[in-house]
């Protein structure tokens, strides 16, 4: 006979309820959903038939291609932009805790809110950013009105509300890096570029790896600052999965909203999942 | 400090302005402007400062809706985060401290969570069928599921610092396992649980979008969604979608000012290991 | 006070046998000390008597009752521990008291009691302290003060003094004894320090590999080692165990152990003939590292201080008597 654990099982009934119910239960419900014409009324067997519609409408399409798009543009900004400013604000220069409020700041801040303000300084005529061009003669774009630019311009803003938590993790990572690394390569000749691609780079790998991961999940997932800013629009050009999920839902196609959610799943797996292999086999070598 | 590193930081501290506070700084003005002035968001010192007047108009748009919309939010925040740190806290552990397979699995799912998108409708069909959609408690059930992820990881790496010897210590004193969690373990997560309070207040506090597909109605308006509404309404109405904007940024300004050391150590928890 | 006794006790982590089969008879109000290197079993064997850890097979009495599948709050038993194991955010008294607390006993019986053990164990001036403003000694002292006021009928240390310095650690050594003289209780100690064990024990169990080497008092396992791994490992300097074709001339099968004090030094005759390689000089004592040509290194102890040069030659000569066979 076994003696009771001081540590029950039962202690994880009231989280693992909750989470099981709430989470899993409608994780599961949907891979059958996904297969069925659903409406608020009723839900009709369809097998692949939201799946086919999801690859073939071109306005479906776009927002697949889209959100891979604006994933590994915003992650990749923000790891390089994450890491130059990390650098930089453990430099030792003037100003720099208050500088680390500073880029930090926008990630506290509600996204809408910021997707909204962004959305007036945008403005092709009246936004704050093209008449600050103007004053240098620059012609500013219609950076939201324009189908071929409004994704990239909702990216920008979100590399700059995004790009201020991949500078604390990596100013976090930096941190780790021993100074006699440094010490030992300036002593054998390197040059501060040297120092920075053969000690803080390899050395800040766990760093990077925890930026490129969260960025690309939350980039993937993105929906409220897509929403704020262009709703999609113009037309479909800036439509990401998220968004059609929730068109769809709201235009009553059930079946399809959820079938993009699966898609979604399916497309955050096939990403992440071999990148974190990818990444923790490299931290073993090393 | 060298020269070298003085004129750097100067010439940074102007860009970050540029890039970083300029924009604050726009929405101050705005929100302090006439509607006709407000039109175009640009760099001009309003003509008539009538920051109060925006401000109380705001508040009592669509009779106070705002107020309720705090209230509601506050609700929401609130109840999420009694419920993810006494059931996170409890499942990191148990998950730590009992290396079993059900223990394993269990945190696979845990990290799982943390990169699965909720399925939204069929979460929607499912509060429909409990009776918990468009209800503010069931909003409150969401934010813990969905946020008991983050909450289990960090108090699972934070309980593995707490040596097991306090716990047999509380065994031998006789303590049974619901003394020992809450008169030694919990009281010890204290750093832990404040991370933890802090950066999910700031999260809910902050979410759209769940609220936008879990709780709609006018009665369940939340203080994310009062932007929304104010978007559709006030198109003209720049001045007042900023003052909103800037009141909603309240809270998690003053949680930035009291708590950075905090926010800071739960947002790079994952950076040192990986 | 209760005896405590242990039935072919057994304990497996996985696949791996770790006791394998102990049998022991502690009497009531012994002080029992678990020696041995570690992984020999031994705070592992302590936590099983504490019910820390489950049983695999056999059976542990403590006072006559079979306790193997009691919970360690209905063992009558306290424990202290390595790190002391003090509750951080408890200050001294809470610490103390937090049993009685759990047990839901009236404020005042805690106080009372606490109030005692504090004497006892002067400890009254740091009573709302909290454990991290307090130094090595007295954290161990609260340690000891949390177990007494459980009024067990049986103390467990698992390395209690192994955290403090030296000097503290020497005084700790006579506290406890003192304190086990006052209170008369049944104690088991487990340290992997022989002169911990040779000066407190009334009895040492010699543990190695999961098993039992050796049961007995002090000195009766210093003079009468049972096993050449006792011989080895009680004792300081290290006893000189020789094996083979050189302990078969002396008259042993398999091994044959001189200790240190037990080896006659002479410049003249003598059983084996040496160079002086090492002196250390303790003042009290002489500590000599001969290498003999014909069994190997040796160590001799001199009462007192001789001079002795590197590189000279000596003789070495086994006292009459005093020799251990295996």
């Amino acid at each position: 006979m076994q003696r009771r654990s001081p540590y029950p099982y039962w202690f994880l009934l009231p989280a693992g309820t909750i989470f099981f119910v709430l989470f899993l239960v409608p994780t599961i419900a949907s891979f059958y959903f996904s297969l069925t014409y659903w409406d608020p009324f009723e839900a009709r067997f369809a097998g692949f038939e939201n799946y086919v519609q999801f690859f073939s409408e071109p306005y479906l399409a776009r927002g697949v291609m889209n959100t891979l798009i604006f994933a590994l543009l915003t992650s990749g900004l923000k790891t390089v932009l994450g890491l130059l400013l990390a650098v930089l604000l453990t430099s030792g220069m003037l100003g720099q805790g208050l500088m680390r409020s500073v880029v930090f700041f926008p990630v506290l801040v509600s996204t809408i809110g910021v997707g909204l303000l962004f959305q007036e300084l945008m403005h092709p005529t009246e936004g704050a950013i093209n008449v600050a061009l103007s004053w240098v003669g620059i012609d500013g774009p219609g950076w939201l009105t324009n189908p071929s630019l409004a994704l990239f311009s909702v990216a920008l803003v979100d590399v700059w509300r995004g790009v201020g938590l991949a500078t604390l993790i990596y100013i976090a990572g930096l941190a780790t890096i021993s100074p006699d690394y440094y010490e030992a390569a300036r002593i054998d000749g390197a040059t501060r570029i040297q120092q920075f691609w053969r000690v803080t780079v390899p050395l800040v790998r766990p760093a990077t790896t925890t930026v490129v991961i969260l960025s690309l999940i939350g980039g993937l997932r993105l929906f409220d600052l897509i929403w704020a800013m262009t709703r999609g629009g113009p037309g479909f050009s800036s439509d990401v999965l998220a968004s059609t999920i929730y068109k769809q839902y709201q235009a009553g196609f059930w079946g399809l909203s959820t079938a993009g959610n699966v898609i979604l799943f399916l497309v955050i797996a096939v990403v992440i999942l071999p990148l974190s292999l990818w990444f923790n086999r490299k931290e073993v070598d090393l | 400090m060298k020269t070298r590193q003085i004129v750097i930081g100067l010439i940074s501290m102007a860009v970050f302005f540029v890039i970083f506070v300029i924009p604050f700084i726009l929405v101050l003005l705005t929100a302090s402007k006439t509607p006709a002035e407000a039109a175009s968001v640009d760099f001009t010192l309003p003509e008539r400062w009538v920051f109060w007047e925006n401000l109380v108009e705001t508040v009592q748009t669509r009779d106070y809706q705002l107020l309720l919309a705090y209230w509601n939010s506050s609700v929401i925040t609130v109840g999420a985060i009694v419920g993810l740190v006494i059931f996170g806290a409890m499942v990191g552990y148990v998950l730590q401290r009992r290396d079993t397979k059900l223990t394993r699995g269990l945190f696979f799912m845990v990290l799982a969570g943390l990169m699965i998108p909720p399925a939204v409708v069929p979460t929607i069909w499912l509060l429909q069928g409990i009776n918990l959609f468009k209800t503010l408690h069931g909003m409150v059930l969401i934010q813990i599921a969905y946020g008991l992820g983050f909450t289990v990881l960090l108090y699972r790496s934070f309980i593995a610092t707490i040596p097991r010897d306090l716990d047999e210590a509380a065994i031998i004193d006789g303590g049974t396992p619901l003394q020992i969690f809450f008169r030694v373990i919990l009281p010890l997560l204290k750093p832990v649980t404040v991370t933890i309070i802090v950066v999910q207040a700031i999260g809910i506090f902050n979410d759209f979008t769940h609220p936008l597909y879990y709780l709609p109605g006018a009665e369940n308006v939340t203080v994310q969604l009062t932007l929304y509404n104010f978007q559709s309404q006030f198109v003209s109405q720049i001045n007042l979608l900023f003052m909103n904007i800037l009141l909603i940024t309240i809270p998690p300004l003053l949680v930035f000012i009291f708590f950075n050391r905090q926010i800071v150590a739960g947002m790079t928890s994952g950076a040192v290991k990986g | 006070m209760a005896d405590v006794v242990l039935t072919d006790l057994r304990k497996s982590f996985g696949g791996l046998e770790v006791i394998k089969g102990v049998d022991l008879h502690i009497e009531s109000g012994e002080f029992c000390v678990f020696v041995g290197p570690s992984g020999c079993g031994k705070s592992t064997l302590l936590r099983m008597i504490s019910g820390l850890e489950d049983v695999s097979s056999g059976r542990i009495e403590i006072g006559g009752k079979d306790v193997t599948r009691a919970e360690p709050k209905d063992r009558g038993i306290a424990m202290v521990f390595q790190s002391y194991a003090l509750y951080p955010h408890l200050t001294v008294r809470e610490n103390i008291g937090f049993g009685l607390s759990l047990a839901r006993r009236p404020k005042a019986e805690i106080k009372e009691k606490v109030d005692a053990v504090a004497r006892t164990l002067q400890l009254e001036d740091y009573l709302d302290r909290k454990p991290k403003a307090l130094s090595g000694g007295q954290r161990q002292r609260v340690a000891i003060g949390r177990s007494i006021v459980r009024d067990p009928s049986v103390f467990l240390f698992d390395e209690p003094l192994s955290n403090l310095d030296a000097a503290l650690r020497a005084q700790m050594r006579i506290e406890l004894t003192d304190l086990h003289a006052k209170l008369g209780t049944t104690m088991i100690y487990v340290t992997h320090d022989q002169v911990e064990a040779m000066t407190m024990a009334d009895k040492i169990v010699v543990l190695n590999g999961g098993r039992i080497e050796q049961v007995g008092a002090p000195m009766e396992l210093y003079d009468r080692p049972a096993t050449p791994f006792v011989a080895g490992f009680i004792g300081s300097p290290k006893m000189n165990l020789l094996e083979g074709e050189a302990a078969r001339k002396m008259g042993a099968r398999e091994v044959y152990g001189i200790r240190p004090e037990h080896l006659v030094l002479s410049e003249g005759d003598g059983r084996w003939a040496g160079t002086v390689r090492h002196v250390e000089r303790l003042g009290a004592d002489t500590i000599v590292h001969l290498e003999s040509r014909e069994v190997g290194p040796l160590l001799a102890r001199v009462e007192g201080h001789r001079e002795f040069r590197l590189g000279q030659e000596v003789t070495a000569s086994p006292a009459e008597g005093r020799a251990v066979l295996f």
